[in-house]
């Protein structure tokens, strides 16, 4: 091509590229005007509820939590949550405000029960130091907010999901009223004795295991000789357990629980499932034994020449630790866990406290336990061989472990995941010991 | 491509900046609409009141509460907002430990004219990657950022313990004296001799591995002090200040006979904490004009009442 028509062919491109039409801006107002706008709006939306909000939120370290926000216009918010029996009961007020961040961004900028779960301290919620739960307090509005009836918020630092959900006047009313605080008392399903629990509801048995770590509600049920299991999240409503995934098997449909009821005297749970009354009974076994899970147990071990280990040893008649293994000393060696080794001896298991000895971990002495046998019906019996090491105990924590796991009814195992078993006793299912790798 | 320079070419860059020329400008809209432009407008609250009347008014210190992340250093790290009903002890601590000793002992305008401007406060305490946790940070010389303020109790709060929280209100008055520490120091430089007393016996970031009174054994007031020689320095000063004239002896005399793992004897340690004090001492009256023990005096008894 000729240079002398390149030129005029740039010409014409810039010039098209340039020429002035009228200012078409997409937006006809600032980008200042519309930031304050919409800071206006949900500053309202959030204020201008009369029965405050709902909030679930889920924090990026897991579990599922719920609150009450009752905002008013001077920025200042009124609580309830259910991360603990306190917080469900005692309103606690503290500041937020709506600010332009890089998106508005509503802010809880004094500490309130929302904090709790984002505070690095872990004695303060049981999450890891440094992080807490990983949850936020510091959010951006979702840009449908203002136009669907609930408002959806995204944390800034961890990308937790708040969703605010307008609450009603009974709703309200019942959190004044400690609904929250009463929906609780389902956490005191962990002080049954026995590790099964079943419930029935529309002629179906249920069994529940409740994971209140992880805010999770496992159901398994029969039909015919099949096993069925379904698991959700779950949080605390002001009237009673609510499901995030609702279960449905023919025509029972359990959203959660409501009227919650709690028999301290005789440790007992009642709660409306699906519109009936029903009580939470204790189980000596599982619905369905799982038959080749304890001899999983055993191979996920000795095939990686692997040890299976419990921190704090046998949980019996609703005391944790209840042997006090983490009482014991060795010299000035302290414990660290119990374990159960198996192959750990040419012709024995090793069952033991782990001692911390100049910084290490190590048996002082142990019990050899014979390979346990496995039972048709899918308990583990173990029974002792001697013992190895010095200074073994005559009576104490390590005696008492070991009576206590050579019981001759044995025990189930209950897989919760690849690395993960309950070991419960055949006897009553009111001891177990929960085994991680 | 070569492209000659032609009368075409010319013309038509000509008429191509006539028309750029031609275009007429965006304005930026109303500049006072910006949001938040000029801070956020809160209705202030009691605190927002006591802030003001005791510490912005005479001090033109600014305590800032209010969850702001930009004001903290590293925003990778998870902290939480201070509770509202800490703010108000901690002031009056703050003003009571720091600042009215100060003031009494040289002058308002000596505080006002050296005194850091901005707090900034957290609920919790920054956790290190090293185990360790932050309880204090300066910036500048003109803020300083205090951590765990929700552990913050004195005498008198309802679930009080003195058997430990004694040692968090004097961990926040520690970090004050401390920081205050270092900007005296960075607007006249203590004597050189200090950072020779303790010679070789400097941790560097090992100072997290070793225990206060391990530190003491080798002549350092706190672990802390063995990081480096600023570090020394002020806490020395800080310890002086928190612990009287009493506490400070109590220090000295608890270091045990013998030697420590860098073979420093008992004496040598504790000749070496006297070295530091006599120079502190004479620092602040040569570069300052104060007479430290009668700061001190001044400093303690007003903590005591609040462990």
């Amino acid at each position: 091509m000729k240079n002398k028509y390149l030129s005029y062919l740039l010409l014409f491109l810039l010039a098209g590229l340039w020429s002035c039409s009228d200012d078409n801006d997409v937006f006809e107002q600032t980008a200042d005007e519309r930031v304050n706008a919409a800071l206006a709006a949900y500053q309202k939306q959030l204020s201008g509820a009369p029965y405050g909000w709902k909030g679930i939120i889920y924090p990026d370290g897991g579990g599922v939590y719920s609150f009450y926000f009752k905002f008013n216009d001077q920025n200042r918010v009124v609580m309830y949550s259910d991360f603990a029996a306190e917080s469900a009961a005692t309103p606690k007020e503290s500041s937020y405000r709506v600010k332009a961040m890089q998106t508005p961004s509503l802010i809880f900028d004094t500490y309130s029960y929302l904090h709790v779960l984002a505070d690095p301290d872990a004695a303060v919620n049981g999450g890891s130091y440094g992080d807490g739960l990983k949850s936020d307090y510091e959010f951006s509005f979702s840009g449908d907010s203002l136009s669907t009836g609930n408002i959806t918020l995204t944390g800034t630092k961890n990308q937790s999901k708040l969703i605010l959900i307008k609450a009603t006047q009974e709703e309200a009313t019942a959190y004044g009223n400690g609904g929250l605080a009463k929906s609780l008392l389902f956490s005191n399903i962990s002080k049954y004795l026995t590790y099964f629990k079943r419930f029935v509801s529309g002629g179906v048995t249920y069994e529940i295991a409740v994971n209140q770590n992880a805010r999770t509600i496992t159901l398994n049920w029969l039909t015919g000789t099949t096993v069925n299991t379904f698991t959700t999240d779950y949080y605390y409503s002001s009237t009673g357990v609510s499901f995030i995934t609702p279960f449905v098997n023919g025509s029972t449909t359990l959203n959660g629980f409501t009227n919650i009821t709690w028999d301290a005297a005789n440790l007992v749970l009642g709660v409306t499932a699906s519109g009936t009354k029903t009580t939470i009974v204790e189980a000596a076994k599982p619905i369905k034994v799982d038959v080749a899970a304890a001899k999983r147990w055993y191979q996920a071990a000795l095939s990686q020449d692997s040890y299976w280990v419990s921190e704090n040893g046998f949980h019996v008649n609703g005391v944790d630790d209840a042997f006090n293994v983490n009482s014991l000393v060795s010299g000035a060696a302290k414990y660290y866990f119990y374990l159960y080794w198996p192959g750990y001896g040419s012709n024995y298991d090793a069952f033991a406290p782990i001692f911390v000895q100049d910084n290490n971990a190590t048996f002082i002495y142990l019990d050899a336990a014979k390979a346990p046998t496995f039972s048709t019906d899918g308990r583990a019996i173990f029974s002792g061989l001697g013992v190895v090491g010095d200074g073994y105990p005559t009576d104490g924590p390590a005696i008492a472990s070991k009576n206590y796991l050579y019981d001759t009814n044995g025990f189930y195992l209950i897989q919760l995941s690849d690395n993960a078993y309950d070991m419960v006793s055949a006897k009553d299912g009111k001891g177990w010991i929960s085994w991680i790798k | 491509m070569n492209i000659k320079i032609t009368y075409n070419y010319i013309f038509s860059l000509l008429a191509l900046a006539f028309l750029m020329s031609s275009c007429k400008e965006d304005s930026i809209g109303d500049v006072a609409e910006i949001a938040d432009l000029g801070g956020p407008v809160i209705p202030p609250t009691v605190i927002d009141k006591y802030i003001k009347d005791s510490l912005t008014t005479p001090y033109n210190i600014q305590m800032k509460y209010r969850w702001d992340q930009f004001e903290f250093g590293d925003v990778t790290k998870t902290l939480v907002p201070p509770k509202e009903e800490k703010i108000i002890p901690l002031s009056r601590v703050v003003k009571s430990a720091w600042i009215t000793p100060y003031v009494q002992q040289k002058s308002l305008t000596f505080f006002n004219m050296y005194s850091p401007k901005t707090f900034i406060l957290s609920g919790s305490v920054q956790y290190l990657s090293n185990g360790g946790v932050v309880l204090g940070q300066a910036e500048g010389g003109r803020k300083i950022v205090l951590f765990d303020v929700n552990n913050f109790k004195t005498r008198g709060t309802a679930d009080y313990v003195a058997a430990t929280d004694s040692n968090k209100v004097k961990e926040f008055v520690h970090t004050l004296q401390h920081e205050f520490g270092h900007i005296l120091h960075q607007n006249i430089l203590y004597p050189v001799e200090f950072k020779t007393v303790c010679k070789g016996l400097f941790q560097g970031e090992n100072w997290i591995n070793i225990s206060d009174a391990e530190a003491r054994q080798d002549g350092f007031v706190t672990a802390y002090s063995s990081s480096g020689f600023d570090d020394d320095f002020v806490e020395t000063i800080a310890i002086l200040l928190i612990e009287g004239k009493g506490g400070w002896e109590k220090i000295i005399n608890s270091i045990p006979a013998g030697f420590s793992a860098n073979g420093t004897s008992q004496a040598d340690a504790q000749a070496k904490l006297r070295r530091k004090e006599a120079l502190v001492v004479s620092y602040y009256k040569t570069a300052w004009g104060i007479d430290f023990y009668e700061l001190q005096k001044k400093t303690r008894a007003a903590l005591v009442p609040l462990l």
